[in-house]
């Protein structure tokens, strides 16, 4: 749920990197704050143990100034992927916009992926959130490595499923970009409903998606 | 849901959020003497949150001020006489140590919200838990008051067939007697009709003889109505007669010692008298089919239940008759042995299998078919003989025999 503050004038949007342990999130966010130039680009903020295992979350801010004065905020975040730290998943996932699920390729991810996305069916029920309309991407990540699903065996299991499929190779930053860009057009979609970006900001699904990715739109 | 999102962890953190914690005297100091002026901290809103505790600026210098940058957007400003690059380089290391403020704050609010959601959950768990707990606990209470309801049922009922055993083998006794009554009770009926027509023979000389009738013609009627044979055969039959009511009054005196079954009276008996007895009232049941020899031996009274102990032997000897057929042979032998009154029962007959040795005295158990027993026999014997503080064995090999051995405490005698 996206939080306008009419003081500062100014729309939050949370979006949450959500999947198995070590299956990218946490690399996903550092190439986005690599490769983006938005016009506000924070710090990323990174909450991790000794071994690089993310404890908290991570964050990226990003955001930009609307025509008409508005100030769009990006909250990029990961979830921690370990099967311990569910309440903190369950935290971070709260009140989220969008979601992209980053599935480990590799065939022997397989059950995990599966568990996974299915706990993140169940924390969304928990906080509130109506799965069957949240912004959602399915991302098949490490996509470089061997004894992996290939494109048409991954397709073919979520064929019966809405979400838009995409392929990555995070360490390198190839398809991150595609894959917020998918995600960000269901949230441009769900959020104009309530905020009449068009109407009441000159903003469209294009110049919203544009803003935020900057250069590295994928036409 | 403005409150939740205030104390969410992802909430937008002011500046006066990001400085708690941090010593403010000391940063300004800090500040005051990198800036050499005056300094402000101000939010947002351009309301001072600290400052130099002398706020005066030299009038001859210009006061500049630079925002403070929180994740995005300025959350506040600067303010000092200084040059604006020098101000700017400095608010970033106030950022700087915002920003690790932001990250420790943030780290502590999941933290808190994790470990309230944990907590809560795990109450929720705990009260379900107690829920379940008092219904088991109900249930087991009610499980308990079942069981023992239920204990008492299948007790009142075991005790009503295990009096029902009793009498099922003195019933079992009814049919031999019966027979046995009915014998003499048919030649003593049969006797008395002869006896009846002998009187309307005497009627008929007594006529005579008022008549004044001749001495010829009495002794005619004395052949014509065979007196002569009439006086032999009333002998014989009055005494045929007279020997069938003893027998008769013999076998309702047996017959009385187990009709006594639930006497709960002691007394001082002949265990020999006892077997006799059982013997003649089983009689009728083995007379064609088995051989059944009594060898006494002399025994000392003892103080005991005789109807009780008849039950027992009875239930042996019908189990007896039971195993063997076709002129088998049964011997009952006492004798005295080292202080106990010894009472062996042995019989030729289709003997115990193993496998059903270590079951015989177990309640309801029985090899017998369907209504010949319901397998208390030898559990009814055992309690008897155990009542007796008495011993009983049972040796038995398939298709020889069994022979079991009871004995009895003299010591139990009273006088």
């Amino acid at each position: 749920m996206a939080s306008y503050d009419e003081d500062n004038n100014r729309l939050t949007i949370k979006l949450v990197y959500y999947g198995p342990a070590m299956s990218g999130k946490t690399t996903n966010l550092m190439r986005l704050h690599d490769i983006l130039t938005t016009d506000l680009k924070g710090e990323i903020m990174m909450m991790e143990t000794t071994n690089d295992r993310t404890l908290f979350f991570d964050l990226l801010p990003l955001g930009f100034m609307t025509s008409s004065g508005l100030l769009v905020k990006f909250k990029v975040y990961t979830v921690p992927g370990q099967v311990v730290h569910d309440s903190t998943r369950k935290a971070v996932l709260s009140r989220a916009d969008g979601v992209i699920f980053v599935a480990d390729s590799q065939q022997s991810q397989s059950i995990n992926n599966g568990q996974s996305f299915e706990n993140l069916e169940a924390n969304a029920g928990r906080v509130g959130i109506d799965f069957d309309k949240l912004p959602l991407v399915i991302q098949y990540n490490k996509r470089d490595l061997p004894n992996i699903l290939s494109e048409d065996e991954v397709l073919e299991r979520w064929q019966q499923a809405p979400w838009p499929v995409t392929f990555s190779n995070a360490l390198n930053g190839s398809g991150v970009i595609e894959t917020l860009q998918a995600l960000l057009k269901q949230v441009y979609d769900e959020l104009d409903i309530e905020f009449k970006f068009s109407e009441q900001h000159d903003l469209t699904q294009t110049a919203f998606i544009k803003q935020l990715i900057g250069d590295a739109i994928i036409h | 849901m403005p409150i939740e999102h205030a104390s969410s962890f992802d909430h937008e953190f002011t500046l006066e959020e990001l400085l708690t914690g941090v010593n403010s005297k000391k940063l300004i100091q800090a500040l005051s003497s990198t800036l050499n002026s005056t300094v402000r901290i101000l939010n947002i809103k351009n309301e001072c949150l600290f400052s130099t505790e002398l706020q005066t600026y030299d009038e001859a210098k210009p006061v500049n001020k630079t925002p403070i940058i929180g994740d995005l957007e300025p959350i506040g400003f600067l303010e000092a006489q200084s040059s604006i690059e020098l101000l700017q380089s400095t608010a970033q290391i106030v950022q700087l140590i915002l920003y690790s403020n932001s990250r420790y704050l943030m780290a502590s609010d999941i933290h808190l919200k994790t470990q309230k959601d944990d907590y809560e959950e795990l109450q929720r768990r705990h009260t379900a838990l107690e829920l379940s707990e008092t219904k088991y606990k109900n249930l087991s209470k009610s499980l308990d008051l079942r069981v023992k309801q239920q204990v008492k049922t299948i007790e009142i009922a075991q005790t009503k067939l295990y009096e029902s055993e009793k009498l099922a083998s003195v019933g079992r006794l009814a049919a031999g007697v019966a027979h046995e009554i009915n014998n003499p009770i048919g030649f003593i009926r049969s006797n008395l009709s002869s006896a009846k027509s002998y009187v309307e023979s005497l009627s008929k000389l007594d006529e005579a003889f008022k008549a004044g009738a001749s001495i010829t013609y009495l002794q005619q009627v004395w052949k014509e109505e065979s007196l002569e044979f009439m006086q032999e055969d009333l002998s014989d039959i009055l005494t045929e007669s007279i020997d069938g009511v003893d027998r008769i009054a013999s076998i309702v005196k047996d017959l009385k010692s187990f009709s006594r079954i639930n006497d709960a009276d002691e007394e001082n008996a002949d265990i020999n008298e006892i077997i006799r007895q059982t013997y003649n009232v089983t009689e009728p049941q083995f007379r064609e089919q088995l051989d059944v020899t009594l060898d006494l031996g002399t025994l000392p009274h003892i103080f005991c239940h005789p109807a009780e102990l008849g039950q027992a032997f009875l239930n042996i000897l019908l189990n007896a008759i039971d195993a063997t057929h076709d002129k088998g042979k049964v011997r009952i032998k006492t004798f005295v042995q080292e202080a106990q009154i010894c009472i062996e029962i042995r019989d030729t007959g289709c003997g115990i299998s193993e496998t059903n040795l270590p079951n015989i005295f177990d309640p309801f158990f029985t090899t017998k078919d369907v209504g010949q027993g319901i397998g208390l026999g030898l559990t009814v014997c055992l309690n008897i003989i155990n009542a007796h503080k008495g011993n009983l064995t049972v040796i038995s090999k398939p298709e020889k025999g069994t022979l079991i051995t009871i004995l009895l405490p003299i010591s139990h005698q009273k006088d």
